[in-house]
């Protein structure tokens, strides 16, 4: 059994918000935690992984049980690797390579003191592969350069018989095979995990290919027509003969019996091969995928839950620092009432108390209360989704937010409401946009979000 | 947001859970090789599990 991770294990972006930082970075220190129990023999490195700083990820390294792994995130002076750039280990009863390679991108990722930049695969591969090659018998690349790089790769170097891609993605790529490379990628998230079942042939190294009976039988079918309509002609007579004066038949006729002959030669070919891979068909590889969601009903260990109970306890810790700190700081008072535009979900009471009520039945109406029943509210990662999100842009807000403010309330959907509060008739309230669910019912959060059936399920009616 | 639970699923619990319903057939496959009728040469069985873009993220929020 062998357990990898192709990167962007620790943020989600490049850089993090400067009010998040301390929250995010005891989040990042916990995964590492949880990963190093769960005996992962690899992570690459990809360029989120370096939005904390390069300090902080070596110093994530020191703590971590696995490797590491980027081949071409390098000292920028003595082009020397920061990282280990691979690692072998034995699995399955055979030598495995496993290599990573860290996605390019604006250089701003790095800064000047670190004395690092990310360079081009086309350095650093060719090296990595001819000290392994001999050494191996499997060669694994965790990659987080984008799709198309990673066929060019594929393309370039057959010794890498399996590239684990990394990066966004909405939805399981499933295997493709790209010359002697397989190439897949698992969702994000955390919402599946990839599972590849391989059979291999550390003799050949070779996958086996599915593909090359298919096309021989397709040969046959069009050889078996184009055989058929030659002869409706030869019916006719000597071809030559019969379509003397027709000029356009006879070309028709002589580029068939072209066709004809290539086929024969391709036909010829590719029964050679299968015969071919008839006799050496035991020493082919090859593989089983499957994608496991990540179901709720499975059982937690109990180790990692500890640690994550004990990341997200810390987590909240810092929020709620971070709220008396604010509280103090600029008004020595909690804030008692909305700010700003809003004027919160009980001021719409008076005038829509049945639309009112029926809010209150909904979820939306509890979504904060959700985070308290968690211990999640002091969460700045958690909270845009839980309160009436758009009257708050950063942690600080989020955290110092009014009571009336919390739960995805009336402004939430219908947008800040004050002016409509003090003046009915002249300010009107707006009215929510696929874009509007959007910004919490995502991809990313959602991936079944029905526009229509939700506006349908939660509308509030006339005024 | 229940819905939104129910879709965002967590990672870090249920993977060490998930090795260790799977990891005994993946042993089994190894035990059974050396059985296989293939004089030529045994295959090498393995099961490779791989994650990514995990992106910080522990459980659902609420």
């Amino acid at each position: 059994m062998l357990a990898l991770d192709s990167g962007a294990l620790l943020f989600k972006d490049e850089k993090l918000p400067q009010d998040q930082r301390e929250q995010l970075t005891v989040t990042a220190q916990g995964i590492t935690a949880a990963y190093s129990k769960m005996s992962f023999a690899a992570v690459g490195l990809a360029r989120q992984d370096l939005a904390a700083g390069l300090p902080f990820l070596l110093a994530v390294q020191k703590k971590s049980n696995f490797p590491w792994l980027s081949a071409n995130l390098l000292n920028r002076t003595e082009r020397k690797t920061w990282f280990k750039p691979h690692t072998l280990i034995t699995a399955g009863g055979m030598r495995i390579a496993i290599i990573g390679l860290t996605g390019q991108g604006p250089d701003s990722l790095l800064t000047e003191k670190d004395n690092a930049v990310i360079a081009p695969w086309e350095e650093v591969l060719p090296k990595e592969i001819a000290q392994l090659r001999s050494r191996a018998e499997m060669i694994i690349l965790l990659s987080s350069f984008p799709a198309a790089i990673n066929r060019k790769i594929a393309e370039t170097h057959p010794e890498i018989h399996l590239i684990l891609q990394g990066g966004s993605n909405q939805g399981n790529i499933p295997p493709e095979r790209v010359n002697n490379t397989l190439i897949t990628q698992v969702e994000g998230q955390g919402k599946s995990v990839g599972i590849l079942e391989v059979h291999w042939s550390a003799q050949s190294k070779r996958w086996e290919d599915p593909g090359s009976e298919n096309l021989l039988a397709d040969k046959k079918n069009e050889m078996d027509r184009l055989g058929w309509q030659i002869n409706r002609y030869r019916r006719q007579g000597e071809p030559e003969q019969a379509f003397k004066n027709q000029p356009e038949v006879l070309e028709v006729y002589n580029d068939m019996l072209a066709r004809q002959r290539l086929l024969e030669e391709e036909i010829v070919r590719l029964t050679a091969t299968q015969n071919a891979r008839e006799a050496s068909r035991k020493r082919l590889s090859s593989y089983r995928n499957q994608f496991e969601a990540m179901r709720k009903d499975l059982p937690d260990n109990p180790a990692v839950r500890a640690i994550v109970d004990a990341t997200t306890s810390e987590v909240n810790r810092i929020g709620k620092a971070a709220v008396k700190a604010r509280i103090s700081g600029i008004t020595g008072q909690p804030q008692e009432g909305p700010t700003g535009n809003y004027a919160g979900s009980t001021a719409c009471t008076s005038c829509h108390a049945p639309q009112f009520a029926k809010w209150r039945g909904t979820q939306h109406a509890t979504a904060y209360d959700t985070l308290e029943a968690k211990g999640q509210q002091f969460n700045v990662q958690c909270l845009p989704c839980h309160i009436t999100g758009p009257a708050a842009q950063t942690g600080q807000e989020m955290l110092a937010l009014a009571h009336d403010l919390r739960q995805v309330g009336c402004e939430s959907c219908h947008g800040p409401g004050r002016a409509h509060a003090l003046q009915p008739a002249a300010a009107k309230a707006g009215q929510p946009t696929m874009a509007t669910c959007q910004r919490c019912h995502s991809g990313e959060h959602d991936d079944r979000f029905n526009f229509s059936e939700a506006l349908s399920r939660l509308r509030c009616g006339a005024d | 947001m229940t819905t939104m639970n129910k879709q965002a699923t967590f990672l870090l619990l249920s993977f060490l859970a998930l090795f260790s319903i799977t990891a005994p057939a993946s042993g089994a496959l190894e035990k059974g090789k050396g059985n296989a009728s293939q004089p030529t040469e045994a295959l090498h069985d393995l099961t490779i599990f791989f994650s990514n873009d995990v992106r910080g993220e522990t459980e659902p929020c609420g």
